[in-house]
């Protein structure tokens, strides 16, 4: 089965994460610019909160397509290069992909992905 | 022998107190203290040297009004009928307080597996479940792995099953081997759901999950796979130990290297970078969660006063005798009880059946994530009822338990 990853991370870490994912395999990721915030509404760590206002921060949003085996160990890879136990660290989501399509060769499901 | 008479004789009075607290309809609570069925039966065998010895087993199932009955085998000198009640009840609460269909059941056979050979442990499997073959099955009651029996004995009881219904029967056994229909993910599934517990507790606690100092008694199949899921985590062990004793270190263990160490020496004892204590000691560490993962028993009026943490999750069965549980209580040690913590183990048992009711397999992934959402639920049924009721996280899990089986019980009335 195949799974997306989508993970909303600090624009500091996304050459690190896109040079060791590419060492581990991966055959391609998406990567877009957002802002968002999350449950420290948009504060960094020690930053005073001014009225209560909500702020954006500016996050990188990071797609991946991969086959269900390799979820796990691609997780525990971005926890550790995106230094987990920080605050602002971002999140990842995990999602179904029904199906996979490459236009070129008409291939489908996990062979048009790898 | 004491021991086992005292181990119904709790189960009753745990009962009591649940019924006392909730309000238990009487009749109710009449049909709930007995045991629904207590099967006894003779096993002669013949053993290697041309005798014939009879052995005794039992299975008890306790009650089946929420599903077929679930419980596992144990091959012990130990086994009582006594026992064996308590046992069966405890897993009907267990299956309750999870929200798995299952009512409880467990059976044993008298007899020391140490003395026995592996033929002999094969046709004593055999006959007995021959002997019991009546109350038992996919849709009556499915046996399960308990002390001394393992994937290879549950083959053994499948294929003894299947050869008297003349096809292949998977659903009538969990904890199968992978090759007839064992599911992935059931090696660790009882560590793993101590863990998300753990994960659960110290959210609602308000705690930081990697700052914990934890602490892990055994290192067997729950005790070792929990700390190396911890460790892999980014958790902080600081003590470990088996049935020679424990090494702490409180800067933490390496628990890859503490289990390496302990397949190549057979013990955890004399690994290097941890100072050596007692089991005792390790109880009294001062730690912030501590792991029971061994025997029953082991927290006692005796020793409980000693105990410095914060958390326990209950890994093992019963490792806190209930006058240890009332000291732990007045010191304000938040517990979360063993049958609401260690029932990863019969949650992907029921995986393993509805796989092989389907005639399907999940991947690891799939189980591992259907079990986080359900012990995920667990725990928050138990702790809002434990705030709701202002009672302690035992008793508001029995009090989850008791009563979905009452309500079970009282709804589908009586027959005839």
């Amino acid at each position: 089965m195949l799974k997306k990853i989508e993970c909303f991370l600090n624009p500091s870490r996304l050459d690190k994460v896109k040079d060791e994912l590419v060492k581990i395999g991966i055959d391609g990721m998406s990567v877009s610019e957002v802002k968002g915030f999350g449950r420290q509404r948009g504060y960094l760590e020690g930053e005073k909160i001014i009225n209560k206002a909500v702020k954006f921060l500016p996050k990188i949003k990071v797609e991946i397509v991969v086959d269900e085996e390799i979820v796990d160990k691609i997780i525990d890879f971005i926890k550790e290069l995106c230094a987990a136990k920080t605050i602002g660290a971002g999140k990842i989501f995990v999602l179904p992909v029904e199906d996979a399509v490459r236009i070129r060769t008409a291939e489908v499901g996990k062979s048009a992905i790898y | 022998m004491e021991k086992n008479f005292s181990s119904w004789d709790m189960a009753l009075t745990q009962l009591d107190e649940v019924a006392k607290e909730i309000n238990l309809d009487q009749n109710i609570y009449n049909i709930l203290k007995k045991p629904k069925r207590t099967l006894i039966v003779s096993i002669p065998i013949r053993m290697d040297n041309g005798r014939i010895k009879v052995f005794t087993g039992f299975r008890v199932q306790h009650n089946i009004n929420r599903g077929p009955a679930k419980g596992g085998i144990r091959y012990h000198p130990s086994v009582t009928l006594d026992e064996m009640k308590a046992l069966a009840m405890l897993m009907t609460w267990k299956c309750a307080v999870t929200g798995i269909p299952y009512g409880g059941a467990k059976g044993g056979i008298i007899c020391d597996p140490r003395k026995l050979s592996l033929g002999e442990i094969e046709k004593l499997t055999r006959r007995y479940i021959s002997e019991i073959i009546s109350i038992i099955g996919p849709e009556k009651d499915i046996p399960a792995p308990d002390v001394n029996t393992n994937p290879r004995i549950m083959a053994w009881i499948m294929d003894t099953y299947s050869m008297d219904k003349g096809y292949s029967v998977p659903g009538v056994v969990t904890g199968k081997p992978l090759s007839i229909g064992g599911s992935l993910g059931r090696n660790t599934a009882t560590a793993r759901g101590i863990m998300f517990t753990l994960m659960s507790t110290v959210k609602k606690l308000n705690l930081d999950f990697f700052q914990q100092r934890i602490v892990i008694q055994g290192f067997g199949n729950v005790g070792g796979n929990l700390a190396r899921l911890l460790q892999k985590e980014g958790c902080k062990i600081i003590a470990v130990s088996d049935v020679e004793g424990g090494i702490y270190n409180p800067q933490g263990l390496d628990c890859f290297k503490v289990s390496k160490f302990l397949t190549e020496t057979g013990s955890v004892i004399g690994f290097k970078d941890a100072e050596q204590i007692t089991n005792q000691e390790l109880l009294s560490l001062n730690c912030d969660v501590l792991i029971p993962a061994a025997l029953e028993n082991q927290i006692t009026e005796e020793n409980a006063g000693k105990v410095r943490t914060k958390v326990i999750v209950e890994a093992a069965n019963g490792p806190t005798t209930p006058e240890a549980d009332k000291i732990l209580n007045e010191k304000g040690i938040f517990i979360v009880p063993d049958i609401l913590a260690n029932a990863g183990g019969v949650t992907v048992s029921y995986f393993e059946w509805v796989q092989g009711l389907q005639s399907y397999f999940w991947t690891e992934r799939e189980v591992n994530l259907k079990l986080r959402d359900i012990m995920g639920k667990a725990f928050e049924n138990v702790w809002r009822t434990s705030r709701e009721r202002k009672v302690s996280m035992r008793m508001a899990a029995y009090i989850l338990a008791v009563s979905r089986v009452a309500e079970a019980t009282k709804i589908r009335g009586l027959y005839p």
